[in-house]
């Protein structure tokens, strides 16, 4: 043990040496193809609109690079430089979150049920402070339980982590963003089941989250349509035009590519535009079209490696503050992945989750190549 | 991190299990349920904008066009654009003054529930061409409006045939559910009655369609291909323009000219009613039908813009219901133009000879019969013992009466096997007790009483099949029914040398450039059992009943040496309603050509009311002079 710790000490010096490739090339591959996917599905309204078929997907590219400058910022020091200024980037984020309230400030689409979101306007991008608040929280979170005195969180520990969660997660609720609400949710949980809480407090707090989400919508912080993709999700047969018009016609879209799909750029459900959304939060109908069921499941195995790679990185660590971060990196791609696909073929209620790399948008994408920045960091730096 | 490592074991558990429930949906939408999501998706994509067909047109054997097409300019609202457009109310407004329609109609008219609602509804037909102009040049005041042209049917000959030709509507909610109407849509006109309901399939034609791709707000993106409307076929009919004309003319005046007259059958001097008739000619040759009227009558054009209620009302509610074609959709008593029919069964049969005589006394009883019943004749006296053509010339009852009592007696023998009722079976071969398989929608059958009548009947037979039953049959009374087509049929079979013809309207079918697509006529299959003996020795009767027998009267004048008429009269009692009067006849009896029956209810004595509409009739078919009214004189 001691022989082979010494080798690897060696190279300790040079942490490119550890580089996880295949989590690279894996996070390479959903990107790509998030890009053909892009075009298919806004060629034909760009063309209509007289834009260059190529706009959204240029913007995308240049998204894409500015992440992966992002990515090799997070990659350069040393991830536990995070541990120290995890109440700086808390301090920020819960900052940012009240300003984007402000109007003027930050910016919302009144009257578009589908954004939901608040962003700010800095030149031709928007920046959504929601996305970066599920790094943010995966950092402070690490933080605080990589600290804790007893190998089992007590009572008061989970009281506190909570604490911490649920003022971000509040914020984000109340913008209403149900669809972060629930990937933070997830982290939390995610986080917590790998710090070892007690089964029975697991429990208490999922009844107390029902609790809490019941409460809000008796009170009316959720907006009617929110409700309505909610209780659609129930009983899909009601009303087919208006609320379970998208779900429909996504579950079309896919349930018609078959087998082997209707071939890149011939899906006549992307092409024709029923399906809405179509770029952002149902991109996935697009792969389930074209390339049916035999490339849907090598799509969905791209993100099978990573989060197997980010499971991985967390096990790998001999840092608890590194196995936090993993944890908290992976429970987020997973729960993105799972709700947005799960919506797209109608297993889960429909709450505007973007497809992590894929779905077409600036902050999400910047915040997950920081994300996978962290993994590697991780991964690089797992013997220190 | 040992204890790490077993929780993180949870946490790809999870993830796991998340990918095991995405691949099974994905397996379920895309392996098993795909074909269906396949249909969904064409559908999604594919609109299929059809323009209607042109109607095939109606035209008479020589050449008069009896329904044609007209255009017609029909403005059509988009209720979904209109309300979209906000200005809902006041777009009705102005078109209420432009079409002079009030607003309350119009909101009748788009909420229509025969029509979807994304299809644009009529509300209004037969707009001046002005008003499209108006409408199409400010495009932006009326939206949702638009003016289209359309074709509704026309008639030029006016009321002539109208109940041969029948008319269209708009298809009904049954109709469209029913397979035979497969393809047709919500707002397709469909033939309702006469020959546009019995040969919808030719005259509908094929609409023209265009496939187009849209993309999901409906616009087009891609048409697929376009075929052109293919009209329907025309229809050329055997009846002749001129004679039918000429048919439903002197039907008129003869029904004119008996209420003018005494009802001497009745007996209680009252004037004719004559309220309604039929009269046909037919093709004795072929079963064509050169002339068919049936009155009262109506006009089709009421059917273009819709029957009003009071239309209505007189079509279907009034007590002459002239909706009705009397000639094939009602059945009536024959009486004695029944006798040529019964006096062949009886010479094949071997009740009578052609040179036997019998007796003709004033009445009848059926031997030993003790309950009272006597069977009476016309005549209040005794006439001389006679042969069956003198039966026939004077039309005596009481000779027929024995001839029926012959043939109930070798039923009640069972003398004649199996089969044991030859008299009913050799009426029906006429055509008889079976719908007339006329090319025409609405053919009753009648009846031939037999003993299974008598026994299905038992309120009119409680002692089942009694003498009475074959002895009023005889002189076709009783339960005797028959449409004046099955007459008209069966006095042809009596011409041609006993060939029962498929009586048909349409003799050929053609498409719109003029080439055959199917000829109706043509089956004359049916050969009766009677020798060319038999049967001509029955038409030469027949021709005396026009020189010296009971329809004389009537034909005083008439050329009959150049064109011998073979005829017989018909009062068949009707009580309490006044006799209905016949006469079923054929010419030249020496080559014949035409069968010309005439029926008119409470017309009296056959040879007073329809014998001389008959000769009128005559006169035309054969181009002579028509003389004015005649009196028919008082026979049965």
């Amino acid at each position: 043990m001691d022989l082979v710790a010494g080798r690897y000490t060696s190279q300790e010096r040079r942490p490119i040496r550890h580089l996880d490739l295949m989590l690279v090339l894996v996070t390479a591959a959903i990107v790509v193809a998030g890009f053909f996917l892009l075009y298919s599905a806004t060629k034909t309204t760009l063309i209509g609109e007289n834009q260059g078929q190529f706009a959204r997907v240029q913007k995308q590219i240049v998204t894409a690079a500015i992440g992966l400058v992002l990515m090799l910022l997070v990659m350069s020091f040393d991830y536990r430089f995070l541990k120290v200024y995890a109440g700086f980037i808390y301090a920020g984020m819960i900052v940012t979150l009240l300003l984007v309230r402000i109007p003027g400030i930050g910016s919302t689409a009144i009257g578009d049920a589908s954004a939901a979101q608040r962003w700010f306007a800095f030149g031709g991008f928007q920046v959504t402070p929601s996305e970066f608040v599920k790094v943010g929280l995966i950092v402070m979170l690490a933080a605080v339980l990589s600290e804790l005195r007893s190998p089992i969180p007590t009572l008061n520990d989970v009281l506190r982590v909570c604490a911490i969660a649920a003022v971000p997660m509040g914020l984000v609720f109340l913008q209403p963003d149900i669809g972060t609400t629930i990937v933070l949710l997830a982290i939390v949980g995610g986080m917590l089941v790998v710090a070892g809480t007690r089964p029975r407090q697991l429990a208490a707090l999922a009844v107390a989250t029902i609790v809490a989400l019941a409460l809000a919508f008796q009170l009316g912080v959720i907006k009617d349509y929110q409700l309505a993709r909610l209780t659609g999700f129930l009983d899909p047969t009601a009303d087919t035009q208006t609320t379970n018009y998208n779900r429909n016609q996504a579950e079309i879209a896919v349930g018609s590519g078959g087998v082997l799909g209707r071939g890149y750029g011939a899906g006549t459900q992307t092409n024709l535009d029923f399906v809405p959304e179509q770029h952002t939060d149902f991109i996935f109908t697009v792969a389930g079209e074209e390339f049916g069921f035999v490339g849907s499941a090598i799509f969905l195995g791209f993100y099978a490696i990573l989060l197997w790679r980010a499971i991985r990185i967390a096990y790998l660590s001999k840092d608890p503050f590194g196995t936090y971060l993993a944890t908290g990196v992976a429970s987020m791609f997973a729960i993105q992945m799972f709700v947005n696909v799960g919506m797209v073929i109608g297993i889960m209620p429909i709450t505007g989750i973007p497809l992590p790399f894929v779905s077409y948008g600036g902050s999400q994408m910047l915040a997950n190549f920081v994300a996978i920045g962290i993994l590697l960091n991780v991964h690089m730096r797992r013997f220190k | 991190m040992e204890k790490a490592s077993s929780r993180l074991k949870v946490l790809a558990l999870f993830v796991a299990l998340m990918f095991a429930a995405l691949g099974t949906r994905l397996w379920f939408l895309q392996v098993l349920a795909s074909e269906q999501f396949r249909v969904e998706a064409d559908n999604n994509q594919t609109r299929v904008a059809e323009t209607d067909a042109l109607r095939g047109r109606i035209k008479t054997a020589d050449g008069k066009v009896l329904v044609d097409n007209a255009p017609s300019l029909e403005v059509r609202v988009d209720k979904q654009v209109l309300e979209a457009s906000g200005e809902a109310d006041r777009v009705l407004l102005d078109l209420s003054n432009l079409l002079q329609i009030p607003v309350k109609n119009l909101r009748a008219s788009m909420n229509d529930p025969k029509y979807f609602d994304y299809q644009p509804k009529p509300v209004a037909e037969f707009v001046k061409e002005n008003v499209d102009k108006y409408i199409s040049e400010r495009k932006d005041q009326f939206p949702g409006v638009e003016v289209v042209p359309t074709s509704v049917r026309d008639y030029p000959q006016g009321r002539e045939a109208a109940h041969i030709v029948g008319n269209v509507g708009l298809i009904q909610k049954e109709q469209l559910a029913d397979p035979h109407y497969r393809g047709y849509g919500q707002s397709d006109l469909v033939g309702r009655t006469g020959l546009e309901l019995q040969y919808e399939k030719y005259l509908r034609g094929t609409k023209g369609q265009q496939k187009v791709i849209v993309n999901a707000a409906g616009d087009t993106v891609k048409t697929l291909g376009a075929a052109p409307p293919k009209p329907g076929n025309d229809l050329i009919l055997t009846v002749d323009s001129k004679i039918q004309h000429a048919v439903e003319g002197e039907l008129y005046r003869g029904l004119q000219n008996a209420r003018t007259q005494v009802d001497e059958a009745g007996g209680k001097g009252l004037l004719l009613k004559a309220p309604a008739g039929a009269a046909v000619v037919m093709d004795v040759k072929t079963g064509g039908i050169v002339a068919m009227a049936s009155y009262p009558s109506f006009d089709p054009r009421w059917f273009v813009k819709g029957i009003t209620p009071d239309q209505a009302r007189y079509l279907y509610k009034s007590a002459q219901a002239p909706s009705v074609d009397r000639a094939i959709g009602l059945t009536y008593k024959p009486g004695s133009i029944f006798k040529p029919l019964v006096a062949l069964a009886a010479l094949k049969e071997g009740y009578a000879s052609t040179s036997g005589y019998y007796a003709c006394p004033a009445e009848w009883i059926a031997p030993g019969d003790t309950s009272g019943a006597v069977f009476t004749n016309w005549s209040s006296t005794d006439l001389a013992p006679m042969n069956v053509a003198e039966s026939l010339r004077t039309s005596c009852d009481t000779v027929y009466y024995q001839f029926g009592y012959d043939f109930w007696n070798g039923w009640r023998r069972d003398s004649f096997g199996t089969n044991n009722e030859p008299f009913q079976r050799d009426l029906r071969q006429w055509g008889f007790a079976t719908p007339a398989p006329v090319d025409l929608p609405g053919s009753q059958a009648g009846v031939i009483p037999d003993a299974k009548f008598a026994a299905d009947h038992p309120d009119i037979y409680p002692d089942g099949w009694i003498p009475g039953g074959d002895v009023l049959l005889s002189i076709g009374s009783g339960d005797t029914l028959v449409t004046p087509l099955q007459m008209a049929s069966a006095y042809s079979a009596l011409a041609n040398g006993g060939h029962v013809c498929r009586p048909h309207v349409v003799d050929k079918i053609v498409d719109d450039h003029g080439s055959v697509v199917k000829t109706v006529g043509g089956h004359c299959d049916t050969q009766l059992p009677y020798t060319p003996a038999q049967l001509n020795y029955v038409d030469a009767a027949l021709q005396t009943v026009t020189t010296s027998g009971t329809a004389s009267s009537a034909f005083a004048g008439f050329p009959l040496s150049t064109y011998p008429v073979a005829g017989k009269t018909g009062t068949a009692e009707r009580p309490p309603f006044q006799s209905t009067s016949w006469f079923s006849s054929f010419a030249p009896a020496n080559d014949p050509r035409y069968a010309v029956v005439v029926m008119v209810e409470q017309g009296g004595y056959g040879s007073q009311t329809a014998a001389p509409i008959a000769r009128h009739i005559y006169e035309h078919l054969f181009g002579l002079s028509v003389s004015g009214n005649v009196y028919g004189g008082a026979a049965d």
